[in-house]
């Protein structure tokens, strides 16, 4: 049934490259989830998320030091092998420092016809921080009709944003599908799902969602749920992880990832002037850690989550030397420690040892376990 | 030969007075409750000027430096570290932070009694640890109110109002927040002194440093540490603007003399990122060779603010006061400190490693340098970012550049003999003997 | 004129005798824990080698981790500029030297006449040397001089991240108990270091001609994975752990 997402995560370059060439249109690569979709999507450029392949790599030693994560040196590495040769713009919305040396190195040696670094308050939850950032998204939109010679009227606008909204809506009814006792679909599915969607035309993946959603609640997984996990952490497309977990009795049934729920979580909220409602989407969204202080509101809403979707225990990953998420992690556990979801930490790189984690992860879920012998 | 002595040379003669303001940083800060004042904490770069409106009884302490301070002393550090790991954080985060942390943790202050708990916290932000790092603090104290400026708005060269009236606007509720949080009245009079003097004393700072340009150099940047750390200490403060203008006087005359800081200059480098600062007897080292660092983008231009000057070359950034300008109210005085601090060159490569490039390139041309040793600071992600493109760059321009890897605040990742032995190796390419 | 090198490594200490610039004698000692004891062992074995005593050298340069303990040397010089000396001497032509030790791996771009033009090391950790073969040849339970040989019959790349040697080894035990066949574990060894070693290549800009030195260039399975990284052919000097000791004895020909 999710085939089709996973077709699409795995030949994430194929499908690129045939849209350009059945369109005629713009593909744009971008480094990290805050960045305004619905204004490139509005000019009929096809945005896609730069991922790394998880493969070992020598090529980023002479670009990135090694002690930023290695999520944003797989990142580049995929730039410098070539993979991405066809897209015709990159860009990228502030958030963390690692990440951003993806862009910064690729727009020096594989410059593309456009190249934006955007601007993007990391202190969201001040009030100055959405009129800050509203006008930041009108130059952005400046640039982007520049770049493509489309104007981008509020009517292309308001339909770019009815797609993503729909987009979003689709996916969290697929998640809250993820509630029931017995989930009909895994967290290896869900991933796939959700990273599919940022790499794909939406309206393309909101017709698969469709389809899907007519069968899905009636779906059997054909095996037990298990113990309910959730994962959550820095950015995760280790998809062989996931597998991993689900075949040790286990189901992850929600988790705060950027390639996960903090990507569709929220929808623009209509109102008169599009820019302010985009700004304000972007605002509220379930924030990235680099982006939530001075309150730590990240916690609250994992708290929620865990309760809502009736999680037993949670794996909390980390992208090695991720300082944005390695300091929330441990108010993170202690939280979840206190309404009693045991959680397991793992430190991931650009492969993780399978086997060794697989031994981590089933004595964690023993010790789930241990605690249905006394109910 | 190296040690033929080319130059004369002659200690500091206003040294003592920077070490006496030090002392007194942190002595006023530690007994603010005993003379009925406040006290606060808060980053290096965070805009002290803004508290100073609550009055003249109110004292603060500086993360950063405070943390240096720790990890010259390798035992106290080394608990300290351990303290933070053992309460769950990991290793690998800013090295300043593990060490301030765990000075609270144990309850030890570096200069000696229990760890002052400030009162409030005043921070800005600008690399992904400043902001969180007193989320950590307010945690481990059992919640101290907290306010933090986010100044991550590009670079100066692309700042348009929009983005001054953010952190304007952030510094006026920051205002009525401190009002609120201290219960007391804010005296604008006192802010708009404080602007004056911050920026009295960050362009002088970049004279001192723009002197370096002479050959032989008057300081060499063991020294320049201990100077400019004033700066990160209270650059809004008049004490650490006079001492700044006596410090310029004196290296002044040192240039006219051919006074130099190291007698037998004949490499001149630049560094970069703060240094392991549990070992700086590699600048000693350097030495042997007649080699020595004139500065870095890191001592320049962390406190120093500077500007393009019309015949071409770098120098200090001319004040208000300088231009004439009267500042009359808060509004203008907030307006004024956020563009002079947008400015501050050690902001720019935030947003593009490829600025500081260029920055780097200009003081290499410009101090007239022979090569440059770039700390791979694995300590400091905020500085350390987009160092590897500044390689390449340096390189592109014709600057030999030698790397090591090290930690400013963690000893356990630094290797002095290893790294000794590169220098070995880099005077050898370059063809510098002892 | 007749001079001689000394690399006191961090395993094995080599000596090189000169004469103008042909090696007449040389020889090999494990370092130990005396090194200054390995080192009059091996310049014993070298002048006899040599046929010649002591008096009749008139400069001696050391090299190597150790260079600053070692006995008889007049002067030093770095292992990077013993290195390049060495390799460039042999093949004018090299453009790059690619130094694998025990410990340490070692990237060089040089120029015309074997000048250094940049040059990196690797860092703490060892996965990028010799040091870590050995103890992935114990976790195989594999002689280490069969275990190039034994990864060339791999049929399939294995992944292994080895940014730090330690966790690699933890993962070679997964790959044993995962029962994966030995020569694709040992092919994924080598891959590794050769990714490491290739990391500082391209730091330094590599260029043909790369010439590999170092004890390691004996280890066929890890030159195979190497030249694959490198996408180019490596020229391996014969004796390849002699030749820093070779650019030593060189460098003390230039007093």
């Amino acid at each position: 049934m999710f085939d089709k997402f996973r077709d699409w995560e795995r030949n994430r370059h194929q499908y690129a490259m045939d849209w350009q060439a059945r369109t005629g249109g713009k593909v744009l690569g971008y480094f990290c989830t805050y960045v305004p979709e619905e204004i490139l999507y509005a000019a009929g450029v096809l945005p896609v998320r730069i991922l790394g392949s998880h493969e070992p790599q020598d090529v980023t030693e002479p670009h990135i030091f090694g002690m930023f994560c290695p999520f944003c040196r797989d990142c580049l590495a995929q730039g410098l092998k070539g993979r991405y040769d066809y897209l015709n713009g990159i860009m990228i919305a502030q958030s963390c420092l690692h990440i951003r040396q993806a862009y910064t190195s690729w727009s020096k040696h594989m410059p593309r016809e456009f190249n934006y670094y955007m601007p993007h308050p990391q202190r969201v939850q001040s009030p100055h921080a959405l009129p800050y950032l509203t006008e930041e998204i009108r130059i952005f939109k400046k640039a982007v009709e520049d770049w493509t010679g489309v104007t981008i009227t509020d009517e292309k606008l308001q339909k770019a944003i009815d797609v993503y909204n729909e987009n979003r809506r689709l996916m969290r009814q697929v998640y809250d599908l993820r509630k029931a006792e017995n989930p009909p679909l895994s967290g290896e599915e869900a991933m796939e799902m959700v990273i599919a969607s940022q790499m794909t035309d939406k309206a393309e993946h909101n017709g698969e969602l469709k389809k899907v959603l007519t069968q899905l609640p009636s779906r059997k997984m054909g095996r037990k749920t298990c113990k309910r996990l959730m994962i959550l952490g820095s950015e995760d497309d280790d998809i062989a992880f996931i597998h991993m977990v689900e075949l040790c009795n286990a189901t992850f049934v929600t988790d705060d990832h950027c390639t996960g729920t903090r990507y569709f979580w929220n929808t623009v909220e209509p109102s008169g002037d599009l820019m302010k409602a985009l700004a304000q989407r972007y605002i509220d969204r379930p924030r990235c850690p680099s982006k939530d202080w001075e309150e730590r509101t990240r916690v609250e809403h994992i708290l929620k989550m865990a309760k809502d979707w009736n999680v037993e225990g949670a794996i909390v990953i980390q992208q090695k030397f991720c300082d944005p998420h390695e300091l929330d992690i441990p108010a993170i556990r202690k939280a979840l420690n206190g309404i009693g979801v045991k959680n397991l930490f793992l430190e991931f790189d650009v492969t993780v040892p399978i086997g060794q984690f697989k031994i981590r992860v089933e004595a964690f879920l023993e010790m789930i376990g241990d605690e249905d012998l006394f109910d | 030969m190296a040690t033929k002595e080319l130059y004369k040379t002659r200690p500091l003669q206003s040294w003592n007075r920077a070490k006496e303001i030090r002392e007194n940083f942190y002595r006023d800060y530690a007994q603010a409750h005993e003379k009925g004042g406040l006290r606060w904490a808060g980053g290096a770069w965070t805009f002290g000027a803004i508290p100073c409106g609550l009055g003249e009884d109110v004292w603060s302490i500086t993360s950063e430096p405070y943390s240096a301070s720790i990890a010259a002393n390798k035992a106290f550090s080394q608990r300290c570290l351990e303290a933070t790991e053992k309460a769950g954080y990991a290793r690998d985060l800013c090295s300043y932070m593990r060490n301030y942390w765990g000075s609270i943790i144990l309850n030890e202050y570096a200069f000696g009694g229990p760890f002052p708990k400030p009162d409030f916290l005043w921070q800005d932000h600008i690399c992904c640890s400043h902001a969180k790092w007193y989320q950590v603090v307010s945690d481990l104290e059992g919640g101290i109110p907290y306010y933090c400026i986010d100044v991550s708005v590009g670079p100066y060269k692309d700042v348009t109002k929009h983005k001054i009236d953010y952190l304007v606007g952030q510094m006026h509720d920051g205002i009525e927040w401190l009002e609120k949080t201290t219960g007391r009245k804010y005296n604008d009079e006192l802010l708009i002194q404080a602007v004056n003097n911050e920026c009295r004393a960050t362009s002088t700072w970049a004279e001192v440093c723009a002197l370096n340009k002479a050959i032989p150099a008057p300081l060499e940047e063991k020294t320049m540490y201990s100077l400019y750390v004033l700066g990160t200490l209270m650059k809004h403060s008049k004490i650490v603007a006079d001492y700044y203008e006596e410090l310029r006087d004196e290296v002044k005359d040192r240039v006219d003399n051919k006074i130099a800081a190291v007698a037998n200059e004949q490499c001149r480098l630049m560094s970069d990122t703060q240094p392991p600062w549990g070992f700086l007897s590699l600048f000693r080292y350097l030495e042997q060779f007649g080699a020595l660092s004139v500065g870095s983008l890191y001592t320049f231009g962390l406190i120093g603010v500077w500007e393009d000057k019309p015949d071409g070359s770098w120098g200090p950034r001319t004040t208000p006061q300088q231009q004439g300008i009267e500042i009359k109210d808060r509004d203008q005085a907030l307006r004024i400190l956020a563009d002079w601090n947008l400015s501050k060159p050690e902001w720019q490569h935030f947003y593009s490693p490829h600025l500081k490039t260029a920055m780097m390139v200009r003081i290499a041309k410009e101090w007239h340098l022979d090569g440059v040793m770039l700390h791979y600071n694995r300590g400091c992600e905020g500085l350390s970012v987009g160092i590897a493109e500044n390689r390449l760059g340096l390189i592109e321009a014709g600057y030999p550049v030698m790397t090591f890897e090290g930690n400013m605040g963690d000893e356990r990742e630094f290797d002095l003999n290893k790294t000794m032995g590169r220098v070995d190796t880099f005077m050898e390419t370059l063809g510098f003997k002892k | 004129m007749i001079t001689a090198g000394i690399d006191m490594g961090s395993k094995t200490v080599k000596v090189v005798i000169l004469k103008d610039d042909k090696i007449i004698g040389k020889a090999i000692t494990l370092a130990g824990f005396e090194a200054r004891e390995a080192v009059e062992t091996a310049f014993a074995a070298a002048l006899k080698d040599a046929g010649i005593s002591k008096d009749d050298i008139k400069t001696i340069v050391a090299t190597g981790a150790g260079k600053k303990n070692s006995p008889y040397a007049d002067r030093e010089i770095t292992e990077v500029g013993a290195g390049s000396k060495g390799a460039t001497h042999l093949y004018p032509g090299a453009r790059t030297v690619i130094d694998v030790g025990a410990e340490e791996g070692r990237a060089i771009r040089c120029g015309e006449g074997g000048k250094v033009i940049d040059f990196a090391l690797n860092e703490k950790c060892a996965a990028g040397a010799g040091a870590f073969t050995e103890s992935m040849s114990r976790a195989l339970e594999v002689p280490i001089q069969d275990l190039g040989e034994l990864s060339l019959r791999s049929t399939q790349a294995i992944p292994m991240n080895a940014q730090c040697a330690v966790f690699a080894e933890s993962e070679v035990v997964t790959l044993v108990h995962l029962k994966t066949p030995k020569e694709d574990i040992a092919r994924a060894v080598h891959d590794a270091i050769a990714s490491r070693i290739v990391s500082l290549a391209r730091k330094v800009g590599f260029e043909p001609e790369v010439v590999l030195i170092g004890g390691v260039a004996y280890n066929v399975g890890f030159v195979d994975s190497l030249q694959r990284a490198l996408e180019t052919k490596v020229i391996i000097p014969e004796n390849p752990e002699f030749i820093g000791a070779f650019g030593a004895a060189l460098a003390a020909m230039e007093d």
